[in-house]
């Protein structure tokens, strides 16, 4: 049956023909080139924190600074308070100075008038 | 160790066109099998030191090129088209008229007709032009299973091209 191998034979031959090598897109070698290069490149040795690790801090850091808040703010508050406390307590003692001093007064404006007090 | 930058550039300018024509006619994707044959040659600048001679590497290309390449079909699970069998119980096929050309212009079709282990025999038998021992060798299969593949797929690439021939006649006309 040599015709059917003359023909898978001069087949074969048209098929080797029509799958010669094709060359790559152009521009494959020197992509082909970088990638080398930057695969040779030694990792920079800095602290590189995960993104969720960053996540996380950014989050602490928020929530430090809303807690810094809220102390400071608490703070003022009871210096506030305090402060106006302090400012009572002054006025009171001034008014119940200014109170001894005039009941004094008035004792002693009595006396010389000979008015005798309560027994 | 890393190969020099000036031999690497040398080892591509000589086996470029081979590793990414393995790639695409195995793959039959041009994106796919240009990530294949960059990936091959950055394989080889990590190890090709360790080679010696030309001639290794070129086995050594063709051996990885074809690897990754199959990985790379498996990956996407690209299946050839439906009905294949069929296409192989005829008993006459006159393919007589069928050219290079008519076959170059529907390669890749033709190509993706096949079942993956046949594909790659052909690939490796009529671009590489390698003997079936050495396809066997390199695939690490049976000179059996080889020999099995070519022939069914040769068989089966025969009967599309004469379809094939017909529809280039009537194109070209």
């Amino acid at each position: 049956m040599n015709q059917p191998e003359e023909l898978l034979t001069k087949f074969e031959q048209e098929l080797t023909q029509a799958m010669r090598a094709v060359d790559p897109p152009a521009g494959f070698a020197e992509r082909t080139m970088a990638r080398a290069q930057a695969q040779e490149q030694p990792r920079a040795r800095v602290l590189h924190m995960p993104s969720r690790g960053r996540f996380w801090m950014n989050g602490g850091a928020i929530a430090a600074m809303v807690l810094a808040g809220a102390f400071f703010g608490e703070q003022t508050h009871v210096r506030h308070e305090r402060e106006r406390a302090e400012l009572a307590q002054r006025q009171f003692e001034t008014a119940i100075s200014i109170t001894d001093q005039t009941l004094e007064q008035v004792h002693l404006q009595l006396q010389q008038e000979g008015v005798r007090g309560p027994k | 160790m890393a190969i020099a930058d000036d031999e690497f550039r040398r080892l591509i300018a000589t086996h470029q066109r081979m590793v990414f024509s393995i790639a695409l006619r195995i793959t039959s994707d041009y994106a796919t099998a240009e990530e294949v044959a960059q990936d091959v040659f950055l394989e080889l600048h990590r190890t090709g030191e360790r080679l010696a001679g030309d001639d290794h590497v070129k086995y050594w290309l063709r051996r990885v090129a074809t690897h990754r390449a199959i990985d790379a079909i498996r990956r996407t699970a690209v299946r050839p088209e439906a009905g294949a069998e069929e296409w192989m119980e005829e008993q006459f096929v006159d393919d007589a008229g069928v050219t290079s050309a008519a076959i170059q212009a529907r390669l890749d079709e033709l190509l993706r007709t096949l079942p993956e282990p046949m594909r790659v025999v052909v690939v490796l038998r009529y671009q590489e032009e390698m003997l079936p021992d050495e396809i066997a060798r390199l695939l690490g299969q049976s000179l059996a299973s080889v020999k099995s593949h070519l022939h069914h797929g040769l068989k089966l690439l025969r009967r599309k091209a004469a379809v094939t021939m017909k529809e280039y006649i009537r194109e070209s006309a």
